[in-house]
C-alpha cells in the first residue's frame, strides 16, 4: 500500500470510520509531514509552557521561603491566645493574660505535633533616655524558649547584639536612632501594668533588630521575666508562640491544640496573624496567572498561525479527501485533532521542561538577600503535579480552541475548486 | 409705615448688636483657662480608668500649680502608683518612679496613668497660649459658644479641639478633640458645677475615648484651693522624691 513518503494518504478511507482513534492516528501524521515547521511550533510551546512552570516554581518557593522566614524568626507557626485577643489587640490585651504554670505548658507540649512553645507578653510603653523618651511596641520573650521555636529569631537582630542578659533590652534601629541610645546605655522603660498603673524598670540596650521594612513600627525586644516586672504580670503571659514539626500540618496542629485547651483559648496558624502575607500571597498569585495566560495566548497564536499555513497549503488534498466522499465535519475534525495533538505534545514537553528545571533548582537552592530582608531567603522552586496537569490540559484546550478558524475555513472549502488548486 | 421702617432697621440692626456683644475668641479661652487652671491653684482629685473589660482603677493624687505653667503631682492611691510625682515645667514635663528613683520624661500626648486623658488635659491647661481660635455659633446648642481651636505648638496636648462655653458665664459644657485629619480621639463633658469657697467651676470631667469606644476616664475635683502661694522651690527637678 503506496510509499512510506505520504503516509496519510493512503489512510483517508479509515477517516470515513466512525471511530476518533484514526482521527488522530492521521492527524499525527500529518502534524510528522512538515517536520520543520511542526518544531518551531513545539519550541514555542515548550518554551512558553516550560517559563511559565518554571517562574510558578519559583513564585511558590520564594512564597515557601517567605513563610519559613517569617514563621522561624517572628510569629512561630501557631500562636495561642484567649479567646477574643486578636479581636482586641488595639486596647488592652494586658487583661487577657494567662498563667503560664509548668502544667499548662506541658498540656500544650503533649499535643501531637507541637515541637515547642515560647510564651511572650505583648505590650506598649515608653523609652526614656537621655531625656528623651518615645512610645513604642514591645515583645517579650524568654531567650532559651523563643530560640526553640523561632530558631531564625537571632538574625532578625544586627551582629553583635545579645539578648541574654536579665536587663538587656533590643530596640529597633529606628527608635536607637531616635533616642541617641548606644549599645549598653541605660534606659528607664515605663508602662502601665496589668491594671493600669505606670511602672518603670531599668533596662540596658544591649542591641538593636534589623527594620524589615522601611516604615517600620517603633518596635523593642525584652526578657519576659524583667517584662513581668514591670507589668507586674509574674508567671503570666498574654501569648504562646508555638512551633510545629511539619508547617504544612499547621492547620491541623491547631484543630487538635484548640480541642485540647477548649473555648477559653484561641488558637490561630501563622497565616491568620499575618493576614498580609496571605493578601499578598494572593495577589502574587492572580499576577502570575495573568503572566502564564498571556504566554499561553503568544503561543497559541503560533499555533493557529501553523495550521493556517497547513490548510491553505492542504488545499487540493482537501478537495481530495471531500471528493471521495469526507464530511466538512470530519475535516474540521482532522485540523482540531493536529492541534490537539500539536498542543499536548508541546506543553507535555515544556511542562516536563520546566519541572526539571525546578527540580534542579530546588536541589541546587537559591540565595536571596537584600539589605532591607533580614533573614536571607533560602529559595527552592517547586511545582506540584496538579499544576503541571492544569497547564498541559489549558494548552491542548487553548490549542483547540485557537484552530478552530483554520479548521472552520479548511472545512469551508469547496471540493470543485479545491482539487483545482484555487 | 413708620413702624414697619422701625420694626426693618431693627431687624437689620439686631445682628449687628448681637456681634458686638460677641467676646473675643481670646477672651473666651482666657476665661475658659481661669476656670478650669487658675494661676495658682493646690487641688486633691480622684481619677478613675474605665476600662474595656469594666473593670475600674481610681487614682487620688495632690496637684499643686504655680504661674502660668508650672505643676506639680504627688500620687497618693493606689499602692503601685504612691510615691510617684510629676514635675511639669513649660514645655516638659517629668515622671518620677520611686523604685527606680529616677525622673523620666513624658510627652504631653502620653496617656496621664493609663487612663483616656493625657497629660496635657491634666497638666497643661493653658488654651490661650497652645491654641489659636475663633468663635462660632452652633445651631444645635444656642445656649452656648463653639470655640474651635488649633494648635500652635507641637506641645499641645491636641492638634484641633471642639470647645462649647456656656453664653452666661463662660463655664466649660463639652469638649471634643482631634488629630490634624480630623479623627476625633476623645469628647469631654464637664459635669456638676461646684463652689469650692466661692471659686466655680466644673467639678468633675468624662474623658470618653473615642477609638476604644469602651473606655472613659473621670476626673473628680475634690478640694480646690485657689489662693495658695506655692513656694518656687517645688518646681525645680531636684524636688522630685523629696
Amino acid at each position: 500500500m503506496g510509499s512510506p513518503r505520504s503516509p496519510a494518504m493512503v489512510r483517508w478511507p479509515a477517516l470515513l470510520e466512525h471511530s476518533m482513534w484514526p482521527l488522530f492516528r492521521i492527524a499525527l501524521r500529518n502534524v510528522a509531514r512538515n517536520r520543520r515547521r511542526t518544531l518551531i511550533t513545539l519550541a514555542a510551546l515548550l518554551v512558553g509552557v516550560g517559563a511559565a512552570v518554571l517562574t510558578r516554581a519559583m513564585m511558590n518557593g520564594l512564597q515557601r521561603a517567605m513563610v519559613t522566614n517569617i514563621t522561624t524568626s517572628a510569629t512561630g507557626a501557631l500562636q495561642v491566645h484567649r479567646a477574643g485577643y486578636l479581636d482586641n489587640v488595639l486596647s488592652t490585651p494586658l487583661t487577657m493574660d494567662f498563667a503560664i504554670d509548668e502544667a499548662f505548658l506541658a498540656r500544650v507540649r503533649a499535643v501531637e505535633g507541637v515541637k515547642a512553645v515560647s510564651p511572650r507578653i505583648q505590650f506598649a510603653g515608653s523609652l526614656g533616655a537621655n531625656d528623651e523618651s518615645l512610645f513604642l511596641a514591645a515583645t517579650a520573650m524568654d531567650p532559651t524558649a523563643e530560640s526553640a521555636v523561632c530558631p531564625n529569631r537571632a538574625s532578625t537582630f544586627t551582629p553583635g547584639s545579645r539578648f541574654d542578659s536579665p536587663d538587656g533590652i533590643l530596640l529597633a534601629e529606628t527608635v536607637a536612632n531616635a533616642l541617641g541610645t548606644q549599645q549598653g546605655g541605660e534606659a528607664v522603660f515605663l508602662a502601665p501594668d496589668r491594671d493600669g498603673t505606670l511602672n518603670g524598670e531599668l533596662v540596658h540596650v544591649t542591641g538593636a533588630t534589623r527594620s524589615v521594612m522601611p516604615d517600620e513600627p517603633k518596635t523593642a525586644v525584652v526578657p519576659l521575666a524583667l517584662a513581668q516586672r514591670l507589668l507586674r504580670m509574674e508567671g503570666r503571659a498574654t501569648e504562646l508562640a508555638v512551633a510545629v514539626h511539619r508547617l504544612e500540618e499547621a492547620p491541623q496542629v491547631a484543630a487538635r491544640l484548640r480541642e485540647a485547651l477548649g473555648p477559653d483559648y484561641e488558637v490561630h496558624t501563622w497565616d491568620d496573624i499575618l493576614v498580609q502575607v496571605k493578601e499578598n500571597k494572593a495577589r502574587d498569585d492572580a499576577s502570575m496567572g495573568l503572566i502564564a495566560a498571556v504566554f499561553l495566548v503568544l503561543m497559541l497564536l503560533g499555533v493557529a498561525n501553523t495550521l493556517l499555513m497547513s490548510a491553505i497549503e492542504r488545499t487540493r488534498e482537501i478537495g481530495t479527501m471531500m471528493a471521495v466522499g469526507l464530511r466538512r465535519g470530519k475535516v474540521m475534525g482532522l485540523f482540531l485533532a493536529e492541534a490537539v495533538v500539536l498542543g499536548a505534545t508541546g506543553s507535555t514537553l515544556g511542562a516536563l521542561l520546566g519541572a526539571g528545571l525546578s527540580a534542579w533548582l530546588n536541589h541546587r537552592g537559591i540565595l536571596f538577600t537584600a539589605p532591607t530582608i533580614s533573614v536571607p531567603f533560602d529559595i527552592r522552586p517547586y511545582v506540584d503535579v496538579g499544576y503541571l496537569v492544569r497547564i498541559v490540559l489549558l494548552a491542548t484546550a487553548g490549542a483547540a480552541v485557537f484552530s478552530l478558524y483554520p479548521a472552520w475555513r479548511a472545512s469551508r472549502l469547496r471540493p470543485v475548486e479545491a482539487l483545482a488548486g484555487r | 409705615m413708620k413702624t414697619c421702617l422701625k420694626l426693618l432697621s431693627l431687624l437689620v440692626l439686631l445682628p449687628l448688636a448681637a456681634s458686638a456683644a460677641t467676646p473675643s475668641a481670646e477672651e473666651l479661652l482666657q476665661k475658659y483657662d481661669a476656670i478650669m487652671a487658675p494661676l495658682n491653684f493646690e487641688a486633691t482629685l480622684t481619677m478613675v480608668a474605665h476600662r474595656d473589660d469594666g473593670s475600674t482603677r481610681a487614682y487620688k493624687m495632690r496637684m499643686l500649680k504655680a504661674g502660668d505653667d508650672k505643676a506639680r503631682v504627688w500620687f497618693l492611691e493606689p499602692a503601685a502608683a504612691r510615691g510617684q510625682e510629676i514635675l511639669s515645667q513649660g514645655d516638659n514635663a517629668w515622671l518620677y518612679m520611686p523604685n527606680l528613683k529616677r525622673s523620666v520624661r513624658m510627652a504631653s500626648r502620653d496617656s496621664f496613668q493609663g487612663g483616656d486623658f493625657n497629660n496635657a488635659d491634666v497638666l497643661r491647661t493653658n488654651y490661650a497660649r497652645d491654641y489659636s481660635a475663633q468663635v462660632v455659633e452652633d445651631p444645635s446648642m444656642p445656649e452656648a459658644y463653639l470655640l474651635e481651636l488649633k494648635a500652635k505648638t507641637e506641645d499641645a496636648g491636641y492638634d484641633r479641639i471642639k470647645l462649647w462655653v456656656a453664653k452666661k458665664d463662660t463655664l466649660p459644657l463639652k469638649g471634643e478633640f482631634y488629630t490634624a485629619s480630623g479623627k476625633m480621639l476623645r469628647a469631654a463633658e464637664f459635669l456638676e458645677v461646684k463652689s469650692f469657697d466661692g471659686f466655680r467651676r466644673p467639678s468633675r470631667v468624662v474623658m470618653k475615648n473615642m477609638i476604644a469606644i469602651k473606655r472613659f476616664s473621670e476626673l473628680t475635683v475634690d478640694s480646690f484651693d485657689a489662693r495658695v502661694q506655692p513656694a518656687a522651690g517645688r518646681f525645680v527637678l531636684d524636688d522630685l522624691g523629696r
